[in-house]
């Protein structure tokens, strides 16, 4: 049998699988539809999971080189500045810059605001509206537009903010962090570290951590471990770790997300076995009579093998089609209230994934193979059907 | 028609939704000039992770806590925000 005849019988035993299918329509239909959601659930995990870590890469790639935090019996606590004097003597940092950044929590509207107090040397990239706060400037602050909604300041520039002894300390807006920046500022207030002192009362040479910058990128690793001996009790994290970090945190197997997903996907397995397996008399009679007819088993198993590819094949671009359409266009919307919890300032986030053809890769072998395999037996069992047993 | 070339039509249109898809990705991508934004403020402030949950300290600064954290609240005490159960636990 030449090539040619060979395309032309697999065609021939497309067109009657395809007139199979279409005969039992409702029943397909049916298992295109599951199908298509689990492919969409699974789909749209992966690319919003793609469209964060991306994110994450592009924007963190900013941090500093070592942060060093000072922890207490396992927590975080302030460290005192002269820590910084003792870094700046290792050879080959080239900067340690104090901070100190917090929490506050808003009761009035049950925001959690991140302050972040630091000095600038003045040779920071201009912000989308205004200036940053003078040093030795008092209660000027840059906000974002979403803390500027949440503290529902309209077009007023000044509001309070309470120190841990309930005090009222005054908060002047000069500046404002531009909308492209949310994904990092949306819930940040920006103010000189005398200022962020005053807020959360800390003491005169207490900070929360010191940001070092190295020389040579190649010492880093060396640097910090220097670090680390030199102040106990000292957590130091590097930025390689930071990347680390996000690439694990959003990686597809994420938490109890992934985990539904796959029980959903090994209940649709389940599903597509039974639908394939319960063969009913109609379908045993027409096996029978192709088996009359001189079909071999081979042949049966080809149309079984051909209506379980157009299936999971339309089911897997349908659906993987709509996880684009979701995350891309719609935000993912669907996941997202799950992903931001209960947080109150919700950063205007765009998902931005590219396509990756691992990803598609991935997609493909949990959902489309698991179905062609569990659609083998069934098939095999068509194909042995005794044509005397079932006419 | 026989039904496999309307399947091959049904292919054909797939593709082209593909291209369009992929097209308007690259429009988006170019738009998205606001990452380079987000990284000099970064750099500026030497921030460290992206504001997206901001609902507790772990899951607003997950690259700067240790995996205890969600467990620290008090003696036994249990993780319980819907973004904790999100990301994946990270091994040292």
């Amino acid at each position: 049998m030449t090539l040619r005849q060979r395309l032309q019988r697999q065609l021939n035993l497309l067109d009657y699988a395809l007139a199979t299918l279409w005969r039992r329509k409702l029943k397909n239909f049916g298992i295109v539809v599951v199908f298509t959601v689990v492919v969409f659930l699974f789909g749209s995990l992966q690319l919003m999971n793609r469209g964060l870590t991306e994110a994450a890469e592009a924007i963190l790639k900013g941090a500093p080189d070592i942060t060093v935090q000072q922890m207490s019996a396992g927590r975080q606590v302030s460290l005192h500045q002269t820590a910084g004097e003792e870094i700046e003597k290792i050879l080959g940092v080239a900067k340690v810059v104090p901070r100190i950044w917090g929490y506050h929590f808003d009761e009035a509207n049950g925001a959690n605001y991140t302050i972040v107090g630091m000095n600038h040397d003045g040779q920071l990239s201009p912000l989308a509206e205004g200036r940053y706060p003078e040093t030795g400037s008092s209660g000027e602050v840059v906000i974002s537009r979403e803390v500027q909604k949440s503290l529902d300041l309209g077009s007023r520039l000044s509001f309070s903010l309470f120190r841990p002894d309930l005090s009222m300390k005054s908060c002047t807006t000069v500046g404002m962090f531009g909308t492209h920046t949310g994904p990092v500022t949306a819930d940040t207030i920006f103010m000189t570290m005398a200022d962020a002192r005053d807020l959360f009362q800390l003491g005169p040479h207490l900070i929360t951590d010191l940001l070092v910058y190295v020389a040579n990128p190649r010492e880093i690793d060396n640097i910090a471990g220097k670090i680390a001996s030199k102040i106990p009790g000292s957590r130091v994290i590097t930025r390689s770790q930071i990347m680390k970090t996000y690439n694990v945190v959003y990686s597809w197997r994420s938490g109890f997300g992934g985990i539904c997903l796959l029980a959903s996907l090994v209940a649709f397995v389940i599903l597509a076995y039974d639908r394939a397996s319960g063969l009913s008399r109609e379908d045993l009679r027409e096996m029978g009579i192709l088996k009359i007819l001189g079909w071999q088993v081979g042949e049966v198993m080809a149309v079984r093998f051909w209506e379980s590819v157009v299936v999971s094949f339309t089911a897997f671009l349908l659906g993987y089609g709509f996880a684009w359409v979701h995350v891309v266009w719609w935000q993912g919307m669907l996941f997202q209230p799950l992903m931001l919890g209960w947080s109150v300032l919700r950063p205007e986030f765009r998902f931005v994934p590219s396509f990756v053809p691992a990803d598609l890769l991935l997609l493909f072998s949990v959902s489309v193979l698991p179905y062609l395999a569990a659609t083998v037996v069934p098939a095999w069992k068509s194909g042995m059907v005794r044509p005397d047993t079932v006419i | 028609m026989r039904p496999s070339a309307a399947l091959g039509i049904w292919a054909l249109l797939v593709v082209v939704a593909g291209g369009i898809l992929a097209t308007r990705i690259a429009e988006k991508r170019a738009a998205i000039a606001g990452w380079e934004e987000s990284r000099n403020v970064v750099e500026a402030f030497g921030l460290s992770d992206l504001a997206v949950t901001t609902e507790a300290r772990y899951t607003r600064h997950p690259a700067v806590t240790d995996p205890l954290v969600p467990f620290m609240d008090h003696p036994g005490g249990l993780e319980h925000f819907p973004s904790g159960s999100f990301s994946a636990p990270v091994q040292p």
